[in-house]
């Protein structure tokens, strides 16, 4: 069984695991990854939420929406593909009825946003910058926009442009954008959101991916394709994070959040070293929805074997 | 609010074959809190996931024929033991969980999650059930049976499969009936023990009646009239066939549950993966999206939209 789910914030002996992402403290490293963990009252039943260092909501719109129908997801060769279509109650509802509980959590929250038009995430985040425990904003840009069918966040120049215009609304929370890694150079997309004024960059999203039924000649999931996530994503998740770290973001002084594939605290090790400043778990909370838990503890202990003060020694420090 | 119910390690107790491809599963479990039929349990296998330098790089995908994400089984049968609960599961052999899980023994450790989602309302207002039951639809009907044994209900459960040996019961072949599913025998163990009747049928008519199970129990209903206030109707198995049974009971006003199945990543209304329609006044457009693992597995059949709406 596991250990015991007390109420105290995570005991982590001497090492100090905090964080600072673009100004905004972390207890330590260790997030959810948007729309693994629901708004958060789902996944407060398996964890006390106080654990993590932050808490990354599922994407918000500015109109509920019902998403794809299923299946939605099918489990593939040491990951999953998922095509949930963004599900969630919409702006309003959102701020009614889930931001009470996330205010109450006691850890900084993290909105991941989605719009089929720049107005969509204008709409969202000029809302949610007046709310305050509304830390960041993450801009889920691998989302087409139904002006052209192009994805925000596929061309560096569209993104710029995005991103900018997005800026403008937003004084207080931190606003990260979220990576698609469907791209041909994600450094280009990395310095396109910087330029538009990107407090720190969430790396990476899902891979494009499908699977087949040989019985039926159909595609699995009822939307056809889907994202892949998981292990099976984490070398090409680090590698993205890796150059996106030493060819923009050290230089400019813009901190990632490394994702993808991550399951236990090697792998986030991995992430610091390869430039991450937190990390956020996805997939693996399918499995223990404690996960984060057993990473910070990980991480710690590691730290402590190798004669280390804070966490903050490990970032960026690949050799 | 963090529930009584937690991921354990679970112990096999044993792994045994009832029939060409299907198993019964039992795990022996310290504690497990109270649970009713029609709830699953989420399974996966043990990953340490403790701080061990030592161990193998990637632990999650070091045996590629093991499942990552849990599968979830509906409990077939629970019992209190002086050591602590047994829990049975009944699954087929399909795929990457359901071969990893004819590889246990008795001894070796899985995780478990559960109990997880709704249950079976049984209420004694109705004299009569019948239990629906198509292929690996099987087990959270016996447990059912068992439930309603309290209940002083004239029970009958129909049991259907694709041919005679992927039949998972014990079956007593001095009971067999003819074939036309006019008649219910104490034919099964497994629910002659609980004190309820069975009709068999097989797709092929290699046992029983020839035909799908909701056509066998069409049959037995045209054999023996029951008014439609009398009877509950609970139905699992492949879509086709569960929705066959619910909209034949819609159809005469017969209240009718069916247990549901999607694809699961978390089990627990993390993903939103496991969405099943279904008719919603509150909604403007007059459907939504329930999850299957919290809102359900169990769905009233009058509720359920078996296309979704586009
Ligand atoms: C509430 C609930 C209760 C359940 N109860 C039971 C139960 O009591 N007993 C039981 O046996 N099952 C039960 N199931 C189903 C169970 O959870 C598993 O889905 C099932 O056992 C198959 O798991 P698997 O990993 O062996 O198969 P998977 O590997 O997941 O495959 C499932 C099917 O999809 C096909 N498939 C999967 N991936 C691909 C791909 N990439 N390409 C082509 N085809 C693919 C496979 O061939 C197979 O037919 C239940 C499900 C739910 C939701
Ligand atoms: C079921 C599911 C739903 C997701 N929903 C969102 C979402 O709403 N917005 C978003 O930006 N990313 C979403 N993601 C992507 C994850 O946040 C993450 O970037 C990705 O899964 C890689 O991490 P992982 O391998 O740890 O899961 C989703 C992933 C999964 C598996
Ligand atoms: S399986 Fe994740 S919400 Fe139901």
């Amino acid at each position: 069984m596991l250990p015991a789910m007390g109420g105290a914030p995570l005991e982590t002996t001497t090492v100090d695991l905090s964080v600072d992402l673009a100004g905004l403290r972390l207890a330590n490293p260790v997030m959810t990854a948007s729309g693994t963990s629901g708004f958060g009252p789902e996944h407060a039943e398996y964890m006390d939420l106080r654990k993590l260092g932050a808490f990354v909501t599922k994407a918000v719109s500015p109109e509920a929406r019902k998403g794809n129908p299923p299946e939605r997801i099918v489990e593939t060769r040491g990951g999953m593909l998922n095509a949930i279509g963004l599900a969630n109650v919409g702006l309003e509802r959102f701020v009614a009825e889930k931001i009470p509980f996330l205010q109450s959590a006691g850890i900084p929250v993290i909105v991941n946003v989605v719009g089929h038009s720049v107005e969509d995430y204008q709409t969202v985040c000029r809302r949610l910058d007046s709310i305050d425990c509304v830390a960041g904003l993450e801009l889920n840009v691998s989302c087409p926009n139904v002006a052209d069918g192009l994805e925000f966040g596929t061309d560096p120049q569209r993104l710029s442009k995005f991103v900018t215009a997005i800026r403008r609304d937003v004084h207080r929370a931190k606003l990260i954008v979220k990576l698609s890694p469907n791209v041909t150079d994600i450094t280009e997309t990395a310095r396109a959101a910087i330029d538009g004024g990107a407090d720190a960059l969430s790396v990476i999203n899902t891979l494009y991916g499908m699977a087949i039924n040989v019985d039926t000649w159909k595609p699995i999931l009822a939307n056809r394709t889907g994202g892949l996530s998981g292990p099976a994503i984490k070398p090409v998740a680090l590698y993205m994070v890796h150059r996106v770290y030493t060819k923009v973001a050290a230089d400019l002084g813009v901190p990632i959040i490394g994702m993808g594939g991550i399951t236990d605290w090697r792998d986030a090790v991995e992430f610091l070293l390869a430039g991450a400043t937190a990390v956020a778990v996805g997939t693996a909370l399918f499995v223990d929805p404690q996960a984060p838990i057993h990473i910070c503890e990980g991480i710690a202990a590691y730290l402590n074997r190798r004669g280390l003060q804070s966490v903050r020694e490990l970032i960026g420090k690949l050799k | 609010m963090q529930r009584d119910r937690v991921i354990q390690t679970a112990h096999v107790v044993a792994n045994r074959r009832l029939c060409r491809d299907h198993y019964r599963l039992t795990f022996r479990l310290p504690m497990f809190p109270p649970a009713r039929a029609g709830q699953f349990v989420h399974l996966s296998p043990e990953r340490r996931l403790d701080d061990s330098p030592m161990e193998s790089h990637d632990r999650w995908v070091s045996e590629l024929d093991q499942p990552m994400l849990r599968r979830a089984f509906s409990i077939a049968g629970l019992r209190c033991t002086n050591t602590g609960v047994e829990v049975d599961v009944i699954y087929r052999v399909v795929g990457t969980a359901t071969r990893w899980m004819e590889s246990l023994r008795a001894g070796d450790p899985v995780s478990l999650l559960g109990p997880m989602g709704n249950s079976f309302p049984v209420s004694d207002r109705k004299p009569v059930a019948w239990l629906v039951a198509g292929g690996v639809g099987l087990p959270p009907m016996l447990w059912l049976a068992a439930a309603l044994q309290e209940t002083a209900k004239r029970v009958v459960a129909f049991c259907g499969a694709q041919t005679h040996d992927l039949l998972a019961l014990t079956l007593d072949p001095t009971a067999q009936p003819d074939g036309s599913a006019k008649t219910a025998t104490p034919s099964a163990k497994e629910f002659t023990k609980c004190g309820a009747d069975v009709v068999i049928s097989t797709d092929d008519g290699s046992l029983g009646f020839r035909g799908y199970v909701g056509s066998a129990m069409a049959a037995y209903h045209q054999a023996n009239p029951v008014a439609a206030d009398d009877l509950v109707v609970y139905t699992c198995g492949p879509e086709p066939m569960i929705r066959f049974v619910a909209e034949y009971c819609v159809a005469r006003r017969i209240e009718c549950y069916v247990c549901v199945e999607r694809n699961m990543a978390c089990g627990t209304g993390m993903c939103q993966s496991c969405v099943v329609p279904v008719r919603d006044t509150a909604d403007s457009t007059g459907w939504s999206y329930r999850l299957c693992c919290t809102d359900g597995p169990i769905f009233e059949a009058r509720n359920i939209l078996w296309e979704t709406p586009d």
